[in-house]
């Protein structure tokens, strides 16, 4: 089922949670509301759901109207942060509530929940622990219990609350897998909220990148992470090495160094900021080109297979941060102390009149 | 041999502080408990018998058990839903009333005693409303173990309403159950070991309550003289054997409280710890 | 609930919830509870005073400050200074041995601190009869030292001792089990010794925790009725405390004057109560 938010706006008081909120979602989308806390995409999902309301706007599932419909009879699947787990139910009990709640007409048979509940176990691989209860569960088992509960009622949508946010490093990577590969089964319309840009990328089909109950960008992963249109965006999504200078015919100024502006045209003389991704400076023995900067190493750290390099510019003594991968470190055979070459392969200029950071 | 009876620790005083609350409680606690037990010991058992069934008192153990008993449910009811009243709901002084439910806590025995005597005597403020009488019959005995014991359940069921997850009602509600279905199958079962233990704690305190009870119930034999008034009249006639006796009785009933309350708590921190 | 809208920006505004009861049955349920606390607590605290000055505010003077009633009050606050401070260091010790350290039969001892709860305060009374009276177990060698504690003052402040027992070991157990030991073991590394640790380190820790247990304490202690009145013999002027006087005051239909007294109680009451209060408050803020 296709979900549109049309305008959704909420406040509290004089603090705006949201403004002017409007997403489409076609059927079967995977969707990350991506975004530092604050920023309102819980706010924007409980409204989804009918948890809060909003001020104003509407929600619609498959085109029809839900704002004045009440929580009970959204159907929508919910996945809380913390689980919500009901404590005194085992997990077997926990994923059939769904089912015996219903109105005596439309409740299955109790053989037709034993069946609906013992088919949802096998899918998240939690037979062995039916008659367990949650307490005596771990993190990511509670986790998957919380999602069968949400699946139980054949939701037309699932929404996903920091599904992974209390889980540790090894879990978290191992469920968004299984998150998306139980997506690409099921093709049920989801939304996931989360302040994780990796788990974002990874797992999404498209992110909305939200800050201060706005949206800042919505895109494919890709998109988002190679184009971002705000410097926003180009923050949240990884690290970055600002520059700060001048524009002068295409060309950012600072000093003695020039670097190349691709797509700003106008805006003559005036004040700007470059962002470049680590992994897009490039560090040279010789100066190959004028946009080359000659800089000092200053701290070499080796994790895993990237090196991260801290170098100090010469021209603009500043400190920038550069990533190479184990072979290519190998190759130049860098040390600390060294005096190098950086150009930046990638750059993106934004004129701060777009934004304030 | 000592490491054995306690695990290793840097932190100094373990002697000292645990040899004076051994001393304190064994000569404060233990051996004047015992007493009971050691009077008891020596009378014939056919003595001991006679005395804790002669019908008086078994007629006080029935008002003692029965008034405790009602006066745990009311507040059991109440309690639960002055606690919830407390907890979800907003509205004017309310940190007055959520203060005022320790009162009882607070108030002298004695001077609760004769405030709800005067307040539900047959001329009192109350009374005179009534078309049945409560000072001086079994109902008077209820009202004032209900008084006492009020706090018990309230105490008991905020804490656990306050750090109930709004979450989990809110998954019951997504999950399409209604109110009253999630009222049903989420709240109570989760407040319910709290609102037990509350209702224990009250009955104990309302068993051995005397202060409170004595002004209200009339003191009448086989009608409305609860056990411990009865224990008190006894020891005014200098019969200390059977003081004793009807002692070691509710002592041995209070200690099945204490090990049922214990045990109660103990399961819930068991199945219900919070994740 | 990271990405929620912060606390304070709280909504007032009543909108529609998921999870909440519609208002005729908020309302029907906040009523029915005012009612219930209005007959039971706030009539009877009423009547107290309204009862106390029926008679004027000259009879009510002349009953608080009659020589019995003052020696009633003077007794009372002796037992207080006798009895408090030795349960509060009690309740240090216990919570101390309890908490810091692990050792076989913890739970059983804890389960003794609570017992003075679970007994009726006439048998707290009778326990020590039968120790102490003429015809109990020490009596022949009380006599023969000429010693009187039953219906005397040392009797009443052992009856007490007992009943108010648990009060500060029952608010500091877990308070510092959930303080755990190891800013006591930081402290020691850091070469100050036992005492000094306690000091400076765990009492500032606990002394809210403390102060709440000693306050419940001393109300109990100032209002026992049934241990008391088992042991203390009434006799007037001499071995009757506050309650005690009240209840013969009471007994000989001096209305008024019990009262009296008994709203010099209910105004102790009052201040534990607000006391109450402020300490939970602080100790919120205190985190």
């Amino acid at each position: 089922m296709s979900i549109h938010i049309k305008d959704v706006s909420k406040s509290f008081g004089s603090f705006n949670a949201l403004s002017n909120i409007t997403i489409d979602i076609p059927t079967g989308e995977l969707v990350a509301l991506l975004g530092p806390s604050g920023s309102g995409k819980t706010s924007l999902l409980r409204i989804i759901a009918g948890l809060e309301e909003a001020d104003s706007g509407v929600i619609l599932f498959g085109g029809e109207d839900m704002t004045r419909i009440r929580t009970t009879e959204r159907k929508v699947g919910f996945v809380f942060q913390h689980y919500a787990l009901f404590k005194h139910m085992t997990v077997f009990d926990n994923i059939a509530y769904g089912l015996r709640v219903r109105p005596k007409k439309e409740r299955p048979s109790k053989k037709d929940i034993q069946e609906k509940v013992n088919e949802l176990l096998s899918l998240v691989k939690l037979e062995a622990l039916a008659d367990r209860y949650p307490s005596q569960l771990s993190g990511g088992q509670r986790q998957r219990v919380a999602l069968a509960r949400a699946l139980a009622v054949e939701p037309k949508v699932l929404l996903l609350d920091e599904p992974f946010g209390a889980l540790d490093a090894k879990v978290r990577k191992d469920l968004r897998r299984w998150l998306r590969r139980l997506h690409d089964d099921f093709h049920i319309t989801s939304i996931f909220v989360t302040h994780d840009q990796e788990e974002a990328l990874d797992v999404a089909d498209r992110i909305v990148v939200m800050n201060e109950g706005r949206i800042e960008q919505i895109g494919s992963p890709e998109e988002v992470y190679d184009h971002p249109n705000s410097p926003f965006v180009y923050d949240f999504l990884g690290n970055v090495n600002l520059f700060h200078g001048r524009l002068e015919n295409g060309k950012l100024l600072n000093g003695q160094v020039e670097l190349d502006a691709p797509g700003i045209d106008s805006a003559e003389n005036r004040p700007a900021v470059a962002y470049v991704r680590p992994h897009d400076v490039m560090i040279e023995r010789e100066s190959t080109a004028k946009d080359a900067v000659q800089a000092k190493i200053v701290h070499i750290h080796v994790v895993g297979r990237t090196v991260h390099i801290e170098l100090k510019t010469q021209g603009l003594e500043q400190f920038l941060e550069a990533e190479l991968t184990k072979e290519r470190y190998g190759e130049l055979g860098l040390k600390v102390g060294e005096d190098v070459f950086v150009r930046p392969n990638q750059l993106k200029v934004f004129i701060p009149e777009d934004y304030s950071i | 041999m000592k490491s054995r009876f306690k695990k290793h620790s840097i932190l100094p005083g373990f002697g000292l502080s645990l040899g004076f609350t051994m001393l304190y409680l064994s000569l404060l606690v233990l051996l004047p408990l015992s007493m009971i037990f050691v009077n008891t010991a020596s009378m014939s058992w056919s003595d001991f018998w006679s005395t804790v069934t002669e019908p008086r008192v078994v007629a006080s153990y029935k008002l003692s058990f029965g008034a405790a008993f009602v006066a745990a449910s009311i507040n059991m009811v109440f309690g639960v839903l002055i606690a919830w009243v407390l907890v979800r709901y907003s509205f004017p002084g309310k940190r007055l009333i959520d203060g005022l439910v320790d009162l009882p806590f607070a108030l002298p025995t004695a001077v609760a005693g004769i405030a709800l005597t005067t307040l539900y005597a047959k001329t009192g403020w109350v009374g005179q409303f009534l078309s049945f009488k409560v000072a001086f019959t079994p109902l008077g005995v209820t009202v004032a173990l209900t008084f006492i014991g009020l706090p018990f359940v309230v105490r008991m069921v905020q804490p656990v309403l306050q750090n109930f997850d709004k979450e989990t009602e809110e998954a019951s509600a997504i999950l399409g159950a209604n109110r009253r279905q999630t009222f049903i199958r989420v709240i109570i079962p989760e407040i319910l070991p709290a609102a037990l233990t509350g209702f224990s704690l009250a009955f104990a305190r309302a068993l051995g309550e005397y202060g409170s009870v004595v002004f209200i119930a009339g003191n009448m034999p086989m009608k409305t003289e609860i056990t411990p008034l009865l224990i008190m009249t006894k020891l005014e006639q200098y019969d200390y054997a059977g003081a004793t006796a009807i002692a070691a009785v509710m002592l041995i009933i209070s200690f099945i409280m204490l090990l049922f309350i214990n045990g109660m708590q103990w399961w819930m921190n068991r199945k219900f710890a919070h994740y | 609930m990271a990405g929620h809208v912060p606390l304070s920006y709280g909504s007032r505004k009543t909108v529609k919830k998921a999870a909440e009861e519609p208002l005729f049955i908020r309302v029907f349920l906040t009523v029915v509870a005012f009612i219930f606390l209005f007959l039971f607590l706030v009539l009877p605290l009423a009547a107290i005073f309204i009862k106390a000055f029926e008679q004027g505010i000259h009879v009510y003077l002349a009953a608080i400050t009659e020589p019995d009633a003052l020696a009633a009050i003077k007794l009372t606050l002796l037992v207080v200074l006798l009895t408090v401070p030795v349960n509060a260091l009690f309740g240090i010790a216990a919570a101390w041995a309890i908490t810091k350290f692990d050792f076989k039969g913890k739970s059983l001892l804890t389960t003794i601190i609570d017992l003075p709860f679970a007994v009726s305060p006439v048998i707290a009374g009778l326990v020590f009869v039968l120790l102490f009276s003429t015809h109990g177990l020490f009596g022949d060698l009380l006599f023969a030292n000429d010693i009187k504690i039953i219906f005397a003052i040392p009797g009443i402040v052992i009856a007490t001792l007992f009943v108010t027992l648990p009060f500060v070991a029952r608010e500091l157990i877990p308070l510092m089990q959930s303080q755990g030991s190891s800013e006591e073991e930081a402290s020691l590394t850091l070469g100050a010794g036992g005492w000094k640790t306690f000091w400076l380190v765990t009492l500032p820790n606990i002394k809210w925790g403390l102060l709440y247990g000693i306050i419940l304490c001393n109300a109990r202690t100032v209002g026992e009725f049934g241990a008391v009145s088992v042991v203390s013999g009434h006799i007037r002027g001499l071995t009757n405390t506050m309650p005690l006087h009240i209840e013969i005051l009471y007994n000989e239909y001096q209305f008024s004057a019990a009262f009296a007294v008994a709203s010099l109680m209910s105004i102790l009451a009052i201040v534990t109560l607000i006391f109450k209060n402020m300490i939970e408050w602080k100790a919120n803020q205190h985190g």
